[in-house]
């Protein structure tokens, strides 16, 4: 293979200077006039019938200019991801602590909430709801109108009964695995300016902008098209910024009072009232020969949504498809069960349902292996799946699951390393690891398109205009080099126009681990159709044959080897008024003749990310605290575009993963509230990462993908706390089933 | 944010003045005073900054005692040369508060004031006997600093009253002093279990004098006189101090809460003092010379 | 609550307000003097760094400083960093090592990386660690960072 312009290398990202310097605006930086501040009034019960909300005393507060309620919202209440059941603003029921109740708006941040205090809504509690399963009984209390439960999938395949009599062990655990927050740095925030053209102006620090432009727009009883949805620099979402709501209250207070309003939220009301990895309980059972093959698994899902749907739904069903990890079993009896509850809305994060049931899968396969006697890599190994093979689902696994072999011998590898390590005097060291299986994409059947513009100027440079957000993990970058490598230009060259949906193309949700798939493969087609464009304005300009010229490197070849700098062509042909420009849709493929069609809607997911994590803890004995020390990361990623970018994809992911394992948990406290600041949810440090971190990529290449390219944004999550759980039964041979690992769950006292 | 009126005064007979006149709080640091007027966990109407009073800021050497004054910062006690080698707990417990940017505005009478059962200062000045200096514009006064704290959030203070300083004896002789804390992360660890020890050995290896002190177990920062008992005049053995770790039970009450429970911190509170023990007393016999 | 007027020094310029005295150093910073690169992502209680500047030479959270304990100080912000135009060499090194992802937590530890290369020209990977423990990151998982801090005081040092 010849050597790369710009694959496989870590470039500078062009945004990191303005990162860096203090200069990069996020929407509570962005510098305007006149704006005014919007405070959210919060509901302080869980759950209760609101009888009134008095907002005289707030209005009559120095400094406020409007407070408004459901009352004040001219289109639809109600907004939601998947299914359209999360008020903007509460109407007759309160079903979360911190869910909105009215919006105050002030000419200071402190008037703004210090009104806010002064709401008074007379709510008649109902006791709350705060277990899926609680909450699927019968005589409790009905959430929303369909019931408490919003989502059943099943899957059986096979014969249940038989594959368990065939069994030589079966072994039955129940897992569980919390409430967990995305705790992105920067807070759910909006900026709204209503202009005198009738229009609205939202700027947004938000994963799907096109959808917060028809949300806000649903909401005011607004044409689309009078709602412009700029993206501001972003920090962080992981998922829990696809949620429409800060928007769609921002922009109904610049809308009441034709002005300019900020709406950002406190940590607290991000942890009250903002989408959160689904709590799940699980019942598994998995039948085995004593050589290890497995023969059923049977296994049941618990998820607690929350008070709204949000993304619910769809993280049931990749739940579901993950309950069986990256293994071959021939009979499966899966059912999972999506029920709300009283507790604050769980959602789109990181991973999406697979950190959850890769918890309790691969704490499986190791339970089961020390059942059996057997080395734990071993039955992975007798077990994966193998190009060919047909998931539960139906779906046939393409060439890249070879890397699942590989990943395992690395991690092996990896493992015995760290075994030979000897521990700290009073501690006792372990190893683990974890395989991971990472879907793409978000499911058949469910429309999937990501357009994109790329533009070239007339000083030879590409303009990219990139159609869903960069949220702080490099999309613009790999889109870039992605752009410069199919253009044959230096990344220098290439530069991303921010998002804002009245001028740039509609790329969709950033979500789901498919945007540099997507993205990448409309820059591969955009840079062919340009290509083109070059060679006929040449043709036409030289007044030569098309099919005498071709283009390298930024240059048009003619037949004599006479080079012409695409400078000059572009520049000449926007003397004629042409601009070079291409447009390409994307859609994720789920080609008919092999997807399954039997499915619910959004399963199956055809397209995977496979890798390892191994990892090595030393556990202090008697007080069963627990430090990782050493990690290593093994990930496919088809190809890489951005080193860096990949790296750090996976060092993230990782601490997000051991954060997970050993640390976060939001708690409901004595005092009735959540857990709900940084002193009480605890993130990892820099203290508490591992001091070794190795990375391994693997480059096995999806065909499908923009040179070879895949996701990597997820996949780097789920293995990181079933490999520490391993590691640690490993050391002192403790199992523990639920998330956190505390210490308090590893000794006897 | 509560509203306030505030001043700053410049020294340490102005702070005295507006104290008495106003009837004001004191702010130090601030690194508790405003995350808890932020929840209304702390009220004031009138602020009083110390934070210009360099006069409160110091470490001293007199005689036998040292003498630290009430504004000076966590960094500044952790780095202190003085304190190493006079109090190696303390500085050990100073270092470990929160993280670089909450040590160089924290302060000792800022976390005395707090009074918090997990203030991480605390174990290391009972177990060395310290006493608390109080001032204010009638004359000043001091005590035992386990006095001082009556409760979680509670001190001995009046209005119109601030902490001046705090004063200890070194130990003299084999002496030997740790501290131990058990966070729920590595980093910016609040304080689950915190053991602080200091033993001084005779010549023949017997313990002549043993201070165990425990925080974040009990409503304030406690001595254990039952763990102390145990050793005392005993010989330095590891029966001796698994005698008194195991007799820290009966002196302190902890309580389950987001943190932490109340049996897992008996449990870490028994081992921590068994770790600690060992640690001083190892220490104390390389002095055994 | 009466007003006070504040005097100390930004970036080595002068600088004077009039403010109420419940707001802290981090609302002053980024509401009256326009310097948003400061950041409040832990709701004022120190604890994750990201409104990290240095005080008098220390690093500081400035959301746990009400501003009137400003008085006189001189505070060091992101936005003072670079000189005529030209990166700090932890600038660039964040830049270049792919320590910035999402950028919020990056200008507080930046700072605190400043201070504590101040104070410890040559820190080990530990003293690094413990540096940056004080400055939550929710992107990078901090390797990158630590590699950032290390290439910076290593050019540094031989300035």
């Amino acid at each position: 293979m010849s050597e790369s312009i710009t694959l496989g290398k870590s470039e500078v990202r062009k945004d990191a200077w303005e990162k860096v310097t203090g200069a990069a605006e996020y929407v509570a930086d962005i510098k305007l006039d006149d704006v005014l501040y919007g405070a959210v009034a919060r509901s302080s019960v869980h759950h209760g019938r609101i009888l009134s909300i008095d907002a005289t005393a707030a209005q009559a507060s120095p400094g406020v200019v409007r407070v408004l309620t459901a009352a004040d919202i001219p289109g639809e209440h109600c907004f939601g991801g998947l299914v359209p059941d999360q008020p903007a603003l509460a109407g007759d029921l309160v079903r979360h602590y911190g869910e909105p109740l009215a919006i105050v708006i002030a000419t200071s941040k402190a008037a703004a909430r210090k009104a806010a205090g002064l709401v008074k809504a007379d709510v008649e509690p109902i006791a709350p709801l705060l277990d899926p399963v609680t909450a699927l009984g019968t005589d409790v209390s009905k959430l929303h109108e369909v019931g408490n439960l919003i989502s059943r999938y099943e899957i059986k395949e096979g014969d249940i009964e038989e594959g368990f009599a065939e069994a030589d062990v079966i072994l039955e655990e129940t897992f569980s695995v919390p409430l967990v927050s995305p705790a992105y740095l920067e807070t759910e925030n909006s900026l709204a300016c209503w202009n005198a053209d009738g229009t609205l102006t939202v700027w947004v620090s938000s994963q799907h902008p096109f959808t917060d432009q028809l949300e806000i727009a649903a909401t005011l009883g607004m044409p689309p098209e009078k709602v412009q949805v700029k993206s501001a620099v972003i920090g962080g979402a992981f998922g829990g910024k696809e949620d429409a709501s800060l928007a769609i209250l921002t922009a109904l207070a610049a809308w009441a009072v034709k002005g300019t309003v900020r709406l950002v939220n406190t940590r607290q009301e991000s942890f009250w009232a903002h989408p959160k990895r689904h709590p799940v309980q699980f019942q598994f059972k998995l039948g085995a020969k004593k050589d290890g093959t497995f023969m059923a698994l049977k296994a049941v899902a618990h998820m607690d949504t929350g008070a709204f749907a949000s993304l619910g739904p769809a993280v049931g069903v990749i739940v579901t498809e993950t309950l069986g990890g990256s293994y071959r079993i021939p009979n499966v009896d899966l059912e999972t069960y999506v029920a709300y509850t009283n507790a604050p809305l769980a959602g789109a994060v990181r991973g999406f349902g697979s950190p959850q049931s890769h918890f309790a899968i691969e704490s499986m396969v190791d339970m089961l292996a020390a059942k059996l006697g057997l080395d734990p890599i071993e039955v992975r190994r007798k077990n994966i799946l193998c190009e060919g093979d047909k998931m539960f689902t139906g779906v046939v696994v393409n060439n890249t699951a070879n890397s699942l072999p590989v990943s395992l011998d690395r991690a092996q590898e990896a493992c015995r390393k760290f075994a030979a390590i000897p521990p700290l005097p009073g501690k006792v060291a372990g190893v683990g690891m974890a395989l991971v299986m990472q879907s793409m994409g978000l499911g058949a059947k469910v429309p999937d398109d990501s357009t994109q513009r790329l533009e070239w100027k007339p000083d030879g440079s590409l303009l990219v205009h990139l159609g869903a957000p960069d949220m702080g993990q490099g999309l613009a970058m790999a889109a870039e080099q992605i752009a410069a490598e199919a253009m044959e230009l230096p990344y220098e060259l290439v530069n991303t126009v921010g998002l804002d949906t009245s001028s740039s193309p509609n790329g969709n949700v950033s979500c789901a681990s498919r945007m540099t798939y997507m993205v990448g493969n409309t820059m591969v087609e955009a840079a062919q159709k340009l290509k083109a464009q070059m060679l006929e304005q040449a043709a036409r300009l030289l007044n030569r044959p098309q099919e005498s010229l071709s283009y390298s490197n930024g240059h048009v070849v003619t037949a004599e080897g006479e080079k012409i700098a695409v400078k000059e062509v572009i520049s000449r042909a926007a003397d004629d008024g042409i601009i070079l420009q291409s447009e390409s849709t994307f859609s994720f493929p789920y080609p008919e003749a092999t997807t399954p069609q039997h499915l619910p809607i959004g399963m199956p997911h055809v397209l995977f990310c496979f890798g390892a994590q191994a990892a090595r803890v030393e556990v202090d004995p008697e007080l069963g605290t627990v430090v990782v020390t050493h990690l290593t990361a093994i990930h496919d990623v088809g190809r890489v575009i951005s080193k860096v970018g990949v790296e750090g994809q996976i060092e993230g992911g990782a601490a997000m993963g051991l954060g997970y394992a050993l640390y976060e948990s939001m708690d409901l406290k004595e005092d009735g509230r959540w857990v709900d600041s940084f002193t009480e949810y605890l993130i990892p440090t820099s203290k508490d990462v591992p001091t070794y971190h190795e990375n391994i990529i693997l480059e096995i290449p999806e065909e499908s993908g923009p040179f070879g390219a895949k996701g990597i944004g997820e996949v780097t999550v789920p293995p990181t706390a079933p490999a520490i759980a391993n590691a640690i039964y490993n050391a002192i041979g403790v199992r523990v089933k639920s998330l956190p690992i505390t210490p308090e769950k590893l000794v006897k006292v | 944010m509560q509203e306030f009126d505030f001043f700053r005064p410049d020294s340490l007979g102005e702070l005295v003045k507006i104290l008495d006149e106003t009837g004001g709080q004191v702010v130090a640091g601030g690194t508790d005073v405003i995350p808890r007027m932020r929840r209304n966990l702390f009220s004031a109407s009138i602020l009083v900054d110390a934070s210009n009073v360099t006069e409160l800021g110091f470490i001293e050497e007199k005689d036998d005692q040292i003498v630290i004054g009430a504004m000076t910062t966590h960094q500044e006690i952790a780095d202190s040369a003085l304190i190493r080698s006079a109090n190696p707990a303390l500085a050990a417990a100073a270092a470990s508060v929160g993280c670089h940017q909450t040590r160089h505005r924290g302060t000792l009478g800022g976390n005395l004031a707090n009074a918090s059962p997990a203030a991480d200062t605390v174990p290391a000045l009972l177990a060395f006997d310290a006493q608390i200096w109080l001032l204010r514009k009638d004359g000043g006064r001091s005590m035992p600093l386990g006095e001082f704290l009556v409760g979680p959030g509670k001190t001995k203070l009046v209005p119109g009253e601030l902490i001046h300083s705090v004063t200890f004896s070194q130990l003299s002789g084999s002496w030997g002093t740790a501290y131990q804390k058990l966070g729920k992360r590595n980093g910016m660890a609040i304080s689950v279990v915190g053991v602080a020890a200091a033993v001084v050995l005779d010549p023949a290896g017997v313990v002549r004098d043993a201070r165990v002190a425990l925080g974040s177990v009990a409503p304030t920062v406690v001595r254990s006189a039952g763990a102390e008992k145990m050793l005392i005049g005993r010989e330095a053995s590891p029966r001796a101090v698994q005698d008194a770790a195991d007799a820290v039970i009966a002196d302190i009450s902890p309580i389950s809460d987001v943190r932490s429970t109340a049996e897992y911190r008996r449990h870490a509170a028994r081992i921590l003092t068994r770790r600690v023990l060992l640690q001083a007393i190892e220490q104390a016999q390389g002095r055994l010379a | 609550m009466n007003s006070i007027q504040v005097s100390f020094e930004v970036n080595g310029r002068p600088v004077t307000v009039d403010s109420l005295p419940n707001r802290t150093l981090l609302d002053v910073l980024r509401e009256d003097l326009g310097l948003t690169g400061v950041k409040d992502a832990c709701g004022g209680e120190g604890e994750c760094g990201a409104c990290t500047v240095i005080m008098d030479g220390k690093s500081v959270n400035s959301c746990m400083v009400f501003i009137g304990q400003v008085e006189g100080c001189a505070i060091e912000t992101i936005e003072g960093l670079a000189k005529d135009g030209e990166l700090h060499p932890l600038q660039r090194a964040f830049a270049e090592t792919g320590a910035v992802q999402c950028g919020y937590c990056t200008p507080g530890a930046i700072m605190a990386a400043k201070a504590l290369l101040q104070e410890n020209p040559h820190p080990s990977d530990e003293e690094i660690r413990e540096g940056l423990s004080g400055n939550l990151c929710r992107c990078t998982g901090y390797v990158k960072m630590i590699e950032a801090v290390r290439c910076a005081a290593e050019e540094m040092s031989h300035v």
